[in-house]
């Protein structure tokens, strides 16, 4: 099977520039968790893997084999950009291992002030960072843009860079892992995850039949493609509510073994859920 | 054998039969619906996994009640397992629930979907109507076993609610 590289001729520059990017953040994440590990500090090797996996993710769909046919391997691109490299990047909680590392002092208090700032409580309210991902998908998909982008460099790099950071703002806001100030609720937070997956799921069905205007892949590439966005989706929704309701399941349990040990206080019961 | 005075986390520990057959219900729904995709759209290849034919609200209705069973099986099976942990599962209603799960969405999907908003056909090519009232009889069976359930629960859940 013939595979071809993410840019035409192999990885050209832009491709090294991300692999260094990539491999320098996951360096500077693992030597801070090794630190806060020596200190004592928990914190789950299962993060340091994931960091790196969501690391490695932009830089193989740089410089990485992609399936055969154009539409399909830019499906593949963008599943991996848009939606799994945020996911594993989201679930190392690089903000709390941040905050954790970083030494008292001017640094640490800008980024807490930006945490708790009203700018980001505005950006992270779900259903925003929601339009900006999903918005930005049918505009690509369903304008001209998508047709233009082919031909012009700049714009494809444009494009990437905004489907990487509206998936981390989405992923960052539904799946609220780091302390942020404004704590959005399950149901606004589970409301948004079932609209924007509707709103993937119609895309992809719907491209399955018509390609984006101006382009001209083929049926087979298109359908293949078109398959590889809901399904693909559906994967990384399926986690995304693991993440939602996992932290529900987590916070009741905590809940009611604090009122067990309330009511332990008052002698009536022997043994709380450990 | 010293048994405790109360059971480990009394004093709520006492069944949730309501929860236990809705949540049961929600994942019921949620299983056939991932079973109509995987053995239709994926092992046999009957449906299609899009009909030119189908209508604009065909596809968002489509759309959203895809998106809602993926959501509705995690989150199924975490109230279930709070409901296991918390020990107030209801078994003889959480099996009822999940009949009538099964059963409401398998009608739901062969008389809204396949014939009200026609997303998509059960098999192309063939003469449809034996398929359809397959699929559709299939679930009423279903449905009927949910029922004959729910009907056992509520009158053991009478006669065993005074210990």
């Amino acid at each position: 099977m013939h595979v071809h590289h993410g840019s035409a001729a192999g990885p050209g520059p832009a491709g090294l520039v991300i692999a260094v990017a990539s491999l320098v953040a996951a360096v500077l994440y693992v030597s801070a968790a090794v630190r806060l590990r020596r200190r004592g500090d928990a914190w789950p090797w299962w993060r340091d893997v994931s960091f790196t996996a969501g690391g490695a993710g932009p830089a193989w769909a740089a410089v990485g084999p992609l399936p055969d046919g154009p539409f399909t391997g830019h499906m593949v691109q963008h599943l991996i950009v848009g939606m799994t490299t945020p996911l594993l990047l989201v679930l190392a909680r690089p903000l709390t291992l941040l905050l954790r590392t970083l030494a008292p002092g001017a640094g640490r208090r800008r980024l807490l002030s930006l945490a708790h700032s009203r700018g980001a409580g505005v950006l992270l309210f779900p259903p925003w960072a929601a339009l900006l991902d999903v918005g930005g998908l049918w505009l690509l998909y369903r304008t001209e843009v998508f047709a233009t982008s082919r031909h012009v460099p700049w714009l494809n790099a444009l494009i990437h860079t905004h489907v990487l950071a509206a998936g981390l703002l989405f992923t960052f806001a539904v799946c609220l892992l780091d302390p942020v100030r404004r704590r959005y609720g399950l149901l606004v937070r589970g409301a948004t995850l079932l609209a924007v997956g509707a709103a993937h799921a119609v895309l992809a069905r719907s491209m399955y039949a018509v390609g984006p205007p101006g382009t001209d892949f083929t049926a087979a590439d298109l359908r293949t493609g078109a398959q590889v966005m809901y399904y693909g989706g559906d994967l990384v929704e399926a986690a995304l509510a693991t993440v939602l309701a996992g932290s529900w399941y987590a916070a009741t349990g905590r809940a009611e073994r604090r009122r067990c040990r309330a009511r332990g206080r008052l002698g009536r019961v022997e043994r709380c859920p450990s | 054998m010293s048994a405790p005075a109360h059971p480990p986390t009394a004093p709520t520990a006492r069944p949730e039969r309501r929860r236990s057959l809705v949540v049961c219900g929600v994942i019921g729904a949620a299983v056939m619906a991932a079973v109509d995709e995987i053995v239709f759209h994926q092992i046999l290849g009957w449906h299609h996994f899009y009909d030119r034919s189908t209508p604009g609200v065909g596809l968002l209705s489509d759309g959203l009640l895809h998106t809602a069973e993926l959501l509705a099986l995690v989150a199924g099976f975490f109230l279930f397992a709070d409901l296991r942990r918390r020990r107030t599962l209801a078994p003889a209603h959480a099996w009822a629930g999940f009949f009538l799960g099964l059963g409401i969405f398998q009608l739901f999907d062969g008389i809204v979907d396949h014939k009200l908003l026609r997303v998509h056909q059960i098999r192309y090519g063939v003469d449809v109507t034996p398929y359809d009232w397959a699929w559709n009889l299939g679930g009423l069976v279903l449905l009927a076993i949910g029922v004959a359930l729910a009907l056992r629960a509520a009158r053991r859940g009478r006669a065993g609610s005074a210990p």
